[in-house]
């Protein structure tokens, strides 16, 4: 089996990280995406405009550089203004915070589209009918409309969830400690870099499956009660 | 590790105003890689360990400061330093006039020469002619890299890597012929190890000032001649009190600060 020479805990660690991290930007990005996706949907020109900037620009620019522009760039450009102005300051970004902040924007551009996609999906002839019942604009939103988008959705988060699991290797970048880092850490300590790497890929691996089955369970969940083609 | 979990959670966005000058007690952080063994690596505990380490406490005893380490990926090293995400880096950073651009060095701490290795038996010889055509892998972003590409670019092919563990992976599975790096990180990270028993150091020592500069400097932003002397007092202090001599000899059997 793989000897990880006492760096076990390491690997052990990083999960936790990995899957905090995770957890942490899915709920940002599914935040994000409600909001995008009601953006794109208004009559409002001005929203519209705003989560269709968002979608583009964000789906558009590679995550690594977004990361390094939040965690490397932003500060130091505040600093050197503040330097300029005569102020000494340190802006010090929480690694953590800049990472979930960072992947749950991003992400956040993708789940819009889940969800943009999701409400389309609810045939318009529910919503007239709702109106033309008497229900009040809420009211249909939390009776007719969310209920079904959700299920509707649900299949795509869950590939968001999938690529944004593998997207957070690279906060290794800004010293979060997760998964991806500690397994090079542990790789340039013991000069074992296949044994660690390969751990570290079966540990993603791992997610992935366990994701994969709770998101069937999830699904069949969101399903009960409707009847099966 | 509950605990280390809770402190990346803690401080959100921290806005810190300096103190101006370097002064005793003054609280310094310090950057390094945390894996660059013997010079910088992490333990089978966590602790950061290493020539590179012992030689920043000693220093930071001398001058008085207290010392924090912050470990960083290479890649990032300068621009975390910028960043002010630290106020040193004490890496087995080369002094470059590249890098002086950007970032002020203190003097050399260590100077160690630069080799070429490859698989044992090889016959490589180490000119134009005879590395025709071969791959030679090198860490990116290095001294080692700027030689290699000034000197043999026409003539090789050049594999860079971000780490060089990678670099050192590619020449086990045979992918690069040969590869070139600092003498003591080849020998203690690669030939003394399982991995690269099969290989050895080839051609001469190189440690033209050209490429190599004067040797493994701290660097310290621009503009901070404070931090940078009272450093510059501190190799100059354990160098004569004996301690650079002791942790010289913790690490290695020869004397690496070199002429």
């Amino acid at each position: 089996m793989l000897d990880l020479r006492g760096y076990g805990w390491m690997l052990w660690e990083g999960v936790q990280l990995t899957l905090l991290v995770g957890v942490c930007a899915l709920m940002v990005a599914i935040a994000m995406g409600m909001i995008g996706a009601w953006g794109k949907l208004a009559h409002n020109p001005v929203a519209r405009l705003a989560a269709g900037t968002y979608t583009t620009v964000i789906r558009g620019v590679p995550e690594l550089l977004l990361l390094l522009i939040v965690y490397y760039g932003t500060p130091t450009l505040i600093q050197d203004v503040a330097t300029g102005l005569g102020y000494d300051i340190i802006i010090d970004v929480n690694p953590f915070i800049a990472g979930v902040a960072t992947l749950g924007f991003i992400y956040g551009a993708f789940s819009t589209e889940v969800f943009r996609g999701a409400i389309l999906a609810v045939p318009k002839g529910q919503i007239e009918a709702a109106y033309a019942a008497g229900m009040s604009r809420s009211q249909m939103v939390r009776r007719i409309l969310l209920p079904q988008v959700w299920r509707f959705a649900l299949p795509g988060l869950g590939n968001v969830w999938m690529v944004l699991m593998k997207a957070t290797a690279l906060i290794s970048v800004i010293q979060l400690p997760e998964l991806m880092r500690n397994a090079y850490l542990g790789a340039g300590n013991t000069k074992l870099p296949f044994t660690f790497y390969f751990a570290a890929s079966l540990i993603y691996l791992g997610i992935t499956i366990v994701s994969m089955l709770g998101q069937q369970r999830i699904e069949a969940w969101a399903r009960r009660g409707v009847r099966e083609a | 590790m509950m605990r280390r979990l809770t402190t990346f959670l803690a401080a959100v966005l921290a806005v810190t105003v300096m103190a101006g000058g370097a002064q005793a007690g003054q609280k310094v952080k310090i950057g390094t890689e945390g894996a660059y063994p013997p010079f910088n690596s992490i333990d089978k505990d966590g602790k950061l360990v290493g020539f590179d380490i012992d030689i920043a406490n000693a220093l930071c005893d001398a001058a008085g400061f207290e010392c924090e380490f912050v470990v960083q990926d290479w890649d990032d090293m300068i621009p975390g330093l910028l960043a002010k995400k630290y106020d040193a880096i004490i890496a087995s950073m080369s002094i470059t006039e590249e890098r002086k651009q950007k970032v002020d060095f203190t003097g050399k701490y260590y100077n160690t020469p630069a080799k070429f290795f490859a698989r044992k038996g090889s016959g490589l010889e180490i000119s134009p002619e005879g590395l025709k055509g071969k791959v030679v892998a090198v860490q990116r972003a290095t001294t080692h890299e700027n030689f290699l590409t000034d000197n043999y670019g026409s003539v090789v092919t050049i594999k860079s890597y971000a780490t060089q563990d990678e670099a050192y992976l590619d020449i086990v599975s045979g992918r690069a012929d040969a590869g070139i790096a600092d003498s003591v990180a080849v020998m203690d990270g690669f030939l003394n190890t399982d991995q690269g028993k099969d290989f050895e150091f080839v051609g001469p020592d190189f440690s033209d000032v050209k490429w190599f500069g004067e040797g493994a400097g701290i660097a310290i932003r621009k503009g901070e001649g404070d931090l940078l002397n009272a450093f510059n007092d501190a190799i100059a202090k354990i160098r004569a009190d004996g301690t650079y001599q002791k942790i010289n000899a913790k690490y290695f059997d020869f004397d690496v600060y070199g002429k």
